[in-house]
């Protein structure tokens, strides 16, 4: 009996809700994001790579992975070979806290939610590094950026986390989502939208997707932090962002759209329930691709003002708002 | 093996990532590459992103001919790229030399600098005609 429930539990690590679904679904993101930003933009996008190009992020990958790996002289070694792997490492783990095929993760702790919370701020660090690590001008200058954006979105980003840990009063995910099923029976953006947008454009800016591109800024710095990585290396920063894609997308789910809880057959939830998240995350992704081909880049200034002077107020408003909500006995 | 190198052929044929430089030029070949990437001929159908740093291409694509000042960094981009790499050559210019070609400061074709793969021809050539290009760099890779 327990070799087998050790089993199933390894096979939900590497299969299921874990490691392979969650990089194939990363990818089918990236083709999706890449699709709409193509269409909105009145191209056609990825099409000649399986069926309407949905192979398209696979077939990078592999071509990637086959290509020489150059290390330039002027790399810190070591540095500069670890820090995709862990890169990568650190957005799998990332994953197994979100909510995907039941109402908890794969991994669920109390006080999971800061856990998270502190491990998806190791990206921007490891980004940093990683530009660090690579000994290029260019990449130095991403570096920089890439820590003054750091400084503003990681800010509104937690307390947008914040006022929903508050109004469910709770840090776990789990108790998140079951309160959000069980008490409210209402998603809860319904209560905190401020938050909602507020989470949306700072995870904007942890992609480092387009308006606040600015680390990667392809017209200013070549590709910035990343400049100097090929090969195998970029295959593992791709491959990492896209699952920071799902991470990002997921956490909204978790914690505004009342994670993947939807009507189900009574004894087939699982299945339901990785459907419903797929379609909640598709709608979340749906709104980032827009926002990413609605704006251009702003200077990296633009962006630590915008974030310090116009994000940070409305997020501190919005947990004066559900305090109040709690004190009138509202939630 | 032999399913893991026909799974690579194919990746690489179907991603094809461009870095894009113009060696001394009239700046009339980069205005059809860019048109290349536009929403009317949109070359991301096939896969083909445009690409800012050489580590990252997978094809060279130059405009123009080569002068005496470009001519030491076109072959510095072309180490930086990491292998396989290939070299598509658009333009007239960039196979003699055209209307620059005898000028002092011109080297000539881009195939005395660097190994070139594909030449497309015209003055400028059609964005159609850099895709045929490009197809054309394809087939050669599909029998490769
Ligand atoms: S081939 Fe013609 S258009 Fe192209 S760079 Fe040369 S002169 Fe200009």
């Amino acid at each position: 009996m327990e070799t087998i429930e050790l089993l199933i539990l390894i096979l939900k690590f590497i299969l299921f809700p874990g490691a392979l679904f969650c990089i194939a679904y990363g990818w089918f993101l990236e083709w999706f994001d890449r699709k709409l930003y193509a269409r909105f933009q009145n191209r056609i996008g990825p099409l000649l790579t399986g069926p309407k190009g949905v192979l398209q992020p696979f077939a990078d990958f592999i071509k990637l992975l086959a290509k020489e790996d150059i290390t330039p002289a002027g790399a810190d070694k070591f540095g500069f070979t670890v820090t995709p792997l862990l890169t990568l490492v650190v957005s799998l783990f990332t994953l197994l806290f979100i909510p995907i095929a039941s109402l908890s993760g794969i991994l669920s702790l109390s006080g999971d939610l800061l856990l998270v919370l502190f491990i998806s701020t190791v990206f921007g660090l490891l980004i940093m590094f990683a530009g660090y690590f690579s000994g290029n001008r260019f990449s130095i200058v991403g570096t920089e950026r890439t820590g003054l954006q750091f400084v503003a979105y990681e800010i509104p980003f937690a307390l947008s986390v914040i006022s929903v840990a508050l109004a469910t009063r709770s840090l776990e995910i789990v108790n998140i989502v079951t309160y959000q099923v069980n008490t409210l029976k209402l998603p809860l953006i319904v209560i905190v939208p401020v938050a909602f947008i507020i989470y949306l454009i700072s995870s904007l800016a942890k992609l480092e997707k387009i308006p606040f591109d600015v680390p990667e800024a392809e017209t200013e710095i070549v590709a910035g932090w990343q400049v100097e990585y090929s090969g195998k290396k970029l295959a593992f920063f791709r491959l990492a962002t896209d699952l920071k894609m799902v991470f990002v997308s997921g956490l909204a789910v978790a914690l505004f759209l009342g994670g993947p809880y939807g009507p189900s057959i009574p004894g087939l939830e699982p299945v339901f329930y990785t459907i419903w998240f797929i379609i909640k995350t598709l709608v979340v992704m749906f709104i980032l691709s827009n926002l990413r081909s609605l704006f251009a880049r702003y200077r990296i200034d633009q962006v630590v003002r915008g974030f310090w002077k116009y994000l940070i107020p409305f997020a501190v408003l919005q947990i004066l708002a559900v305090q109040l909500l709690i004190f009138l006995g509202v939630i | 093996m032999a399913v893991l190198s026909k799974l690579v052929k194919w990746a690489r044929i179907k991603s094809p990532w461009i870095i894009h430089y113009n060696s001394g030029g009239c700046n009339g070949c980069d205005i059809e590459v860019v048109a290349a990437l536009t929403p009317r001929f949109d070359v991301e159908r096939f896969g083909i992103l445009l690409k800012g740093s050489p580590r990252h291409a997978d094809v060279l694509v130059v405009t123009g001919p080569v002068t005496r000042q470009t001519k030491k960094r076109l072959v510095r981009i072309y180490n930086q790229m990491s292998d396989p790499k290939f070299v598509l050559a658009v333009g007239t210019c960039t196979m003699t030399g055209g209307v620059f070609r005898g000028g002092y400061g011109v080297v000539a074709g881009v195939d005395e600098v660097i190994p070139v793969d594909v030449f497309v021809p015209g003055c400028p050539p059609k964005p159609e005609a850099i895709i045929h290009g490009v197809v054309k760099l394809l087939e050669k890779l599909q029998k490769l």
